[in-house]
């Protein structure tokens, strides 16, 4: 197989040749598959845009026509080698196989280049947002809500959290389903829990003990950005906390819950970066924060967004919420 | 990613059969014996092992860099990819997946160096050949051989649930864990699901302590066939270190492996 190999890997051969090392014919012999791989598979279209790590474009699947997302992984800094946070998300995407978490469907490299394939979705919920005007269906926010609900379940289920939720990272599709991407920063969790970084949520989406610098935390920190993104849905895209900084963050949060107090979320003083805030109280009723919203819904948002993460809902309790109740049995019943 | 581990990829792709791994190895085998592969193989998980160790790697860490070595050649002839080149890309991409940090290439280089210089220069006369750009090159291929399935569950956590399960038996529990470890010098991680490769080195531990809890291993609902199966990969390991000296045989046995061809000269 070495004697037929392309011109990639004869390059590759010469450069090893020169190093008078025996490594080539691994190169030559995996080399060709990639290049043919890479090369020829995918026609790319457009610049979709830019992710945590990498450019994303559109392509197609010359042979079955599909349109696939490609990422495209820089690899500029030549002491990782593959960045570890798109390893964590091809590690985590090969074990999370739902129809509520995008797909990963292929891995390719070529010369310092490595390219993740992706189920192509027509638009992420932030732009679905933009395409609205400030009105929104209300069986659309219950049936994006469940959906992200149950994705996160299943990484719940599977010990993963996401860390990075954001309208951004929700990506929707013509069938009006909804997935959750960009894993770059989810980790998987497991016992025992180490200290994670505290730098992880887009401020907006994140919960107030992140914002005090907890450095444990678990699946809750998810479903304060999911509570984030209901209230988000239930407004059109009009965003919950649009902090500016972290004091501007959590004071918005307890303007709208009222400040907590170690009554509340005992062990918040506790926390690496605590610092006491004005006690506001409870001005304004979820009824004018989510007008359009109904009272079940209304209460599912308001146990989400807890400020004492031991007491936010779960993903699975959530989904078992009444508000739920009158969903649509189609969304409700399809599994993946 | 606890508790998943029937919907896993190591589940579902990795655990191997035995008729497979014979037949993927035809080439290698037509060069060496079965003996000398094992042998081969012992070599390079102690090469991960003392590398890891060096390194200051939790355990997890090594086991997962040695299962990514075994799976790779479990798919591909020893001439693919120099061993001593695979072993530390290995380390290089496990330490990375199991959130360890990463490791600096230049670190990881001075530590290989270091070790085959003090501790494998009975093997290896000359010293380390690799540099930065081959570990990241062969990162990409052992990426793509292990199918981007980085994810593997080891034996350490069911084991330690098991042995509190047993009443909490120190000396059960570390000789159980160096069995655990021991273990991954045979094809057992390529064939049993960890949980079984557990039990039957918590089996073995009472053998060899003469502890008696037959009523709690009759308990188990395990398939008893594949724990015995997995004793007599451990048994046969022993069998064959005993009679082996490494420091007189290997540099033999590397000579003899199957080696990449060298590059054509131009």
């Amino acid at each position: 197989m070495e004697n037929h190999c392309g011109t990639r890997a004869v390059s590759i051969m010469l450069k090893l040749a020169a190093n008078k090392l025996a490594l080539c014919s691994f190169s030559a012999r995996l080399e060709l598959n990639n290049t043919t791989k890479t090369m020829q598979k995918y026609e790319k279209l457009e610049k979709i845009g830019e992710g945590t790590y990498g450019t994303v474009f559109k392509a197609k699947n010359r042979e079955s026509h599909e349109i696939v997302a490609l990422k495209r992984v820089r690899l500029d800094d030549d002491d990782e080698g593959v960045p570890s946070s798109a390893l964590r998300e091809i590690c985590l995407l090969k074990e999370l196989k739902h129809k509520n978490i995008v797909r990963l469907y292929d891995v390719l490299h070529s010369d310092k280049k490595l390219t993740l394939v992706f189920e192509h979705c027509d638009q992420d919920l932030k732009k679905y947002f933009d395409s609205l005007n400030g009105d929104i269906d209300l069986d659309v926010v219950k049936s994006f809500m469940f959906q992200l609900l149950r994705g996160l379940a299943f990484c719940h289920s599977h010990n993963v959290l996401h860390r990075d939720l954001k309208p951004q990272n929700l990506l929707i599709n013509k069938n009006g389903e909804l997935k959750l991407a960009d894993f770059g920063l989810a980790r998987a969790f497991g016992i025992p829990v180490k200290c994670y970084s505290a730098e992880v949520v887009t401020l907006w989406y994140r919960p107030p003990d992140v914002l005090f610098g907890a450095k444990l935390y678990t699946t809750s920190i998810d479903m304060w950005s999911a509570g984030c993104i209901f209230a988000e849905l239930a407004n059109a895209g009009r965003p919950l906390f649009p902090g500016s900084d972290v004091d501007d963050q959590l004071r918005r949060i307890f303007k709208l819950l009222g400040t907590p107090t170690e009554d509340t979320w005992s062990g918040m003083t506790q926390l690496p970066d605590y610092k006491p805030f004005p006690l506001y109280q409870l001005s304004m009723s979820f009824t004018q924060v989510v007008p359009k919203l109904g009272s079940r819904g209304r209460d599912l948002l308001q146990r989400l967004l807890v400020c004492n993460p031991m007491q936010r809902l779960s993903a699975d309790d959530a989904m078992a919420h009444r508000y739920f109740s009158d969903l649509n049995p189609a969304i409700k019943n399809d599994r993946c | 990613m606890a508790g998943n581990f029937w919907q896993s990829s190591h589940h579902q792709q990795w655990l191997l059969d035995k008729q497979d791994l014979i037949r993927e190895r035809q080439h290698d085998l037509s060069i060496l014996t079965e003996d000398e592969y094992q042998k081969i193989f012992i070599f390079f998980a102690s090469v991960i092992q003392t590398l890891g160790e060096q390194l200051k790697l939790r355990q997890q860490v090594i086991a997962t860099a040695t299962v990514y070595f075994k799976r790779f050649y479990a798919r591909n002839s020893l001439k693919c990819i120099d061993p001593l080149l695979l072993a530390p890309t290995c380390i290089f991409l496990a330490s990375k997946v199991e959130e360890f940090g990463v490791i600096s290439n230049s670190r990881l280089l001075t530590t290989c160096q270091q070790v085959i210089k003090n501790k494998f220069s009975y093997a290896y006369t000359q010293e380390f050949p690799y540099r930065t750009n081959h570990i990241l090159e062969c990162e990409f291929y052992l990426l793509e051989n292990l199918d981007c399935c980085l994810i593997v569950y080891q034996p350490y956590r069911p084991l330690l649930q098991l042995v509190q399960d047993l009443g909490n038996e120190d000396q059960l529990f570390t000789l159980a864990w160096r069995i655990v470890n021991d273990s991954l010098r045979t094809d057992v991680c390529l064939l049993y699901p960890p949980y079984q490769i557990a039990i039957g080195c918590i089996q073995f531990a009472c053998v060899i302590l003469q502890k008696d809890h037959k009523v709690w291993f009759a308990e188990l609902n395990v398939d008893i066939e594949k724990i015995q199966e997995i004793c007599r990969y451990i048994i046969n390991l022993y069998e064959l270190w005993k009679q082996y000296d490494e420091k007189k045989e290997i540099q033999g046995l590397l000579a003899k492996m199957p080696k990449p061809k060298p590059a054509p000269q131009r």
